[in-house]
């Protein structure tokens, strides 16, 4: 039987840079083909090919076993060819079948609605087709992406990095959908960095590497060390390090109360102390604190009750994020692109934005541009930032992986005593996350008081020292490394 | 600024044509990693040469030949000390009125609302000047300051509303526009009326609330106060932290506020520093050019604030450039409606060719077009 979906000897070239060269690559009804590979290994770039939004240099795509020319998205939807990317393509304003009706043009409204029903029953997804697309939380928003491509027709659904905006939980249910959508008949290639989602969910395994195919095998022939080494094309794996001295309480949370948005609980009453020279790692499933946590310790929003204290500094729960910066605190942002990058800046204006509020390069009359670059370039240097081609070009076009270490740069110049993290590595691959774990590591050992709030539970065991359970807005439990992993689990969702 | 040109070039991939049946081209979109310097200006300029061919050729239809309206630019703006003056004079203005908007704009302040910050500036002035407040040596200054007070207080209600509780800039600038001109009205049917004359203007300011004139043709000191206040300008959005951190505000606030920046304040400093220089619009107009304040001062320089800092990109010399723009299609325009009974409605519409050019002309910035050969 023919391959739904074959892209034979394909080669991209983007300015010079061989994004893919003379990759294969084929997907065949009823399987989930997953393919694996670090930011930037050409993973995206050879799915826009299969889906017509970029045509290729060389090679051919065949659907079916016969061979086609993509003129554009909207062509390879309508042969069959579905991708769900990474940011959605929704019109957040609309209801979710003016959205279905809007990539589907031709097709009546009433015969539309009758179609997404029942592909959404199909699907389990239980679905007001007349509910806002902005109503609807993340994991939902992508199962209308989902419905979207399968009410055009799609048989061959491409998934990109579906899971990195997901909470495990959420994660876990895409995934059931992801066989599902299988066992229908459809080909399903599941783009990923996550070796888990590849081992546990997958049929069929494709790694590549700077835009070469490096191997092709399935799950029973394989394990995540040697996935990792395909993927990175070393051995790479991390190994927890404890702190060797934890000092004295740096950072103390009394009673915090702060609404969460959207309806959520947020913090209702959440206490804990970091101590100087100890990973504290907040742990638990989303939505039970997290973001709120995160803007009260950088003072992006002000706790409606209970006290934020540092040493030193008192009481600082009423200052705002200059305040706070001023008593040591660095932030690392969930969300880099928007609150960590002023995207239309450049790499040096967004690198020098500390020093200049320190009064380094000048006063308030003052900005010495030249001082700020020579520092830049010394950043980008030591903390292997790459991607950069020139200092001026703009931050928002660095990948994920290199977007964070400038946020990671800027925000540990001048040795922060306090450091909050959230979710610090999400989205980004083995490699970048290493490095961003490295970075923690280094400013605990100098002595500083980290916080990590993430809900990807390898990463608090691999990093924290102390962990703290946060559930319905609390604190429920606490752990000291090395901590019992099912305990951990437990107590994440013991509570309410 | 002078950032190393970290530009990808263009690899226009070679259309591999020989063997093969021909292709057929279709634009592909790339949006650009980094844009030198060079680039950028070259994409604006082409964008204001195809501005200025479109021009052309609507005055040509109009019944203006390319050849007369050449000459008759340079009559009226260049043939004589005399037409150079009218354009400086005309410039003093804009330009004062393109910063004023500028520095809001910079800040992500849409200040709508210059003709009502002009009004109620001068205004305060004319306090000054008709109770003859203060020593006579000391009025102009003391004009001068009341005229940036009184343009800070009209801009400080819509800023504190934007800051507090999120009232869009847009609505209260512009309606506030509005009331200071029946507030104008007011005064000069009312109270200030010219006693001589009974025309609803004031009285003639003294020669001491008047901004002496330069010496040479018709010019005041309102155009060195405003090369002054363009030179100080460019030095801060240049060469300061404020200008510096100005920018990143602009680029994301939310980003700016997380890392520390004081945005509150800078924004406030914007704002208020932008309805300062609004109000001395309306002073150098009053003090500068008509020596008293009239019904319709004002009218005109909101449109053109914006037309000027939009085109300039909110740069002071960019600003400075459409400010002597301006000043000579507006004389242009008049003459040619005189000569050539070619409706005013046309230079309007000449400004507006030029905006929506440049504006386009953003599309080309962001991304890079070329073509690809598709079978």
């Amino acid at each position: 039987m023919a391959a739904a979906l074959a892209l034979k000897d394909v080669t991209k070239v983007f300015g010079g840079f061989r994004a893919l060269d003379r990759i294969s690559f084929s997907a065949t009804a009823g399987e989930v083909h997953a393919l694996l590979g670090e930011n930037g290994a050409g993973k995206s770039t050879l799915m826009n090919i299969a889906s017509g939004i970029y045509t290729p240099d060389e090679g051919h795509i065949e659907i079916d076993g016969t061979p086609v020319v993509l003129k554009g998205a909207r062509d390879a939807a309508l042969r069959g060819v579905g991708m769900v990317h990474q940011h959605f393509k929704l019109v957040r304003s609309f209801s979710v079948l003016d959205n279905l009706r809007l990539f589907n043009p031709q097709t009546a409204p009433s015969a539309l609605s009758d179609r997404a029903k029942s592909l959404a029953a199909q699907m389990g997804f239980n679905i007001d087709l007349a509910r806002t697309v902005g109503t609807l939380g993340v994991a939902e928003q992508q199962r209308v992406e989902i419905l979207k491509v399968l009410v055009a027709g799609a048989q061959i659904v491409i998934l990109d990095e579906p899971t990195a905006v997901l909470s495990d939980e959420e994660g876990n249910a895409l995934m059931a959908l992801v066989r599902s959508l299988a066992d229908a008949g459809n080909a399903v290639v599941l783009v990923t960095h996550k070796l888990n989602e590849a081992l546990f969910h997958s049929d069929r395994i494709t790694v590549i590497r700077s835009g070469r195919k490096i191997v092709g095998t399935i799950p029973s022939e394989t394990d995540a060390k040697r996935l990792t080494t395909d993927i990175v094309g070393e051995y790479l794996v991390e190994e927890p390090a404890l702190s060797a001295a934890a000092g004295s309480v740096r950072l103390g949370l009394v009673e915090v109360q702060q609404p969460g948005s959207d309806g959520r609980k947020g913090l209702r009453g959440a206490s804990f102390n970091a101590r100087g020279g100890e990973i504290y790692g907040v742990a638990g499933v989303a939505g039970n604190g997290q973001d709120e946590l995160a803007d009260v310790l950088s003072g992006m929003a002000a706790p409606e009750a209970g006290k934020i204290e540092i040493a030193g500094a008192g009481d600082v729960a009423a200052d705002g994020p200059d305040a706070r910066r001023r008593h040591g605190v660095a932030t690392i942002p969930v969300d880099r692109y928007r609150q960590g990058l002023a995207g239309g800046m450049s790499v040096a204006d967004n690198l020098a934005v500390r020093g200049a509020l320190a009064g380094r390069y000048g006063g308030w009359s003052r900005f010495d541009r030249r001082a700020a670059r020579k520092r830049a370039a010394e950043l980008v240097e030591s903390f292997e930032i790459q991607g950069v081609r020139s200092l001026g070009q703009r931050s928002a076009l660095l990948s994920g992986g290199n977007a964070q270490k400038l946020v990671l740069a800027r925000e540990f110049e001048g040795d922060p005593s306090i450091v909050v993290a959230h979710s610090p590595t999400r989205g980004l691959d083995v490699r970048a996350s290493a490095a961003v774990h490295g970075r923690l590591r280094k400013a605990r050992d100098r002595g500083a008081a980290v916080v990590v709030i993430s809900e990807d539970l390898d990463e608090i065991m691999l990093l924290s020292d102390r962990i703290g359970v946060l559930s319905g807005g609390r604190i429920t439990a606490e752990f000291s490394a090395p901590a019992d992993r099912a305990a951990i689990g437990q107590a994440m969702v013991g509570h309410d | 600024m002078t950032e190393a040109p970290g530009v990808e070039r263009s690899q226009a991939i070679g259309i591999a044509t020989a063997g093969r049946p021909p292709l057929r081209l279709v634009p592909i979109l790339e949006r650009r990693s980094t844009i030198g310097d060079f680039e950028r200006i070259s994409v604006y300029g082409a964008s204001l040469i195809v501005a200025a061919l479109i021009s052309i050729s609507l005055l040509a239809v109009a019944g203006v030949a390319p050849s007369a309206l050449g000459s008759e630019i340079a009559t009226v703006a260049f043939s004589s000390p005399r037409a150079l003056g009218s354009v400086l004079a005309q410039t003093a203005p804009f330009l004062i009125a393109g910063l004023a908007t500028a520095i809001a704009f910079r800040a992500n302040f849409w200040n709508i609302g210059l003709e009502g910050q002009m009004i109620f500036g001068a205004i305060c002035a004319s306090v000054v000047a008709i109770y003859d407040i203060g020593p006579e040596w000391l009025r102009l200054p003391l004009m001068m300051i009341a005229a940036a007070v009184g343009g800070m207080l009209w801009i400080a209600g819509p800023g504190y509303l934007k800051l507090k509780i999120g009232v869009s800039e847009v609505i209260t600038t512009l309606l506030l526009n509005y009331v200071a001109f029946n507030l104008l009205l007011n005064q000069l049917y009312g109270p200030w009326q010219d006693p001589v004359s009974r025309f609803p203007h004031t009285e003639a300011y003294d020669t001491a609330e008047r901004m002496p004139f330069l010496g040479w043709e018709n010019l005041s000191w309102a155009l060195p106060f405003a090369v002054v206040l363009m030179l100080g300008l460019w030095w801060v959005y240049s060469m300061s932290r404020f200008g510096y951190l100005t920018d990143l505000m602009r680029s994301n606030r939310e980003m700016a506020r997380a890392v520390g920046v004081p945005v509150v304040g800078l924004s406030i400093a914007a704002i208020l520093g932008s309805g300062a220089v609004g109000g001395l619009t309306g002073f150098a107009i009053t003090a500068g050019v008509e020596g008293r304040m009239t019904q319709d001062f004002f009218t005109g320089y909101l449109f053109a604030g914006v037309l000027i800092a939009f085109l300039g990109r909110n740069h002071p010399l960019g600003v400075a450039a459409f400010a002597i723009f301006m000043a000579i299609l507006l004389l242009v325009g008049q003459s040619l409606q005189v000569f050539f009974q070619v409706p005013f409605s046309l230079v309007q519409l000449i400004q507006a060719i030029f905006i929506v050019c440049v504006a386009g002309s953003q599309f080309f910035l962001t991304y890079r077009m070329h073509w690809r050969g598709a079978a």
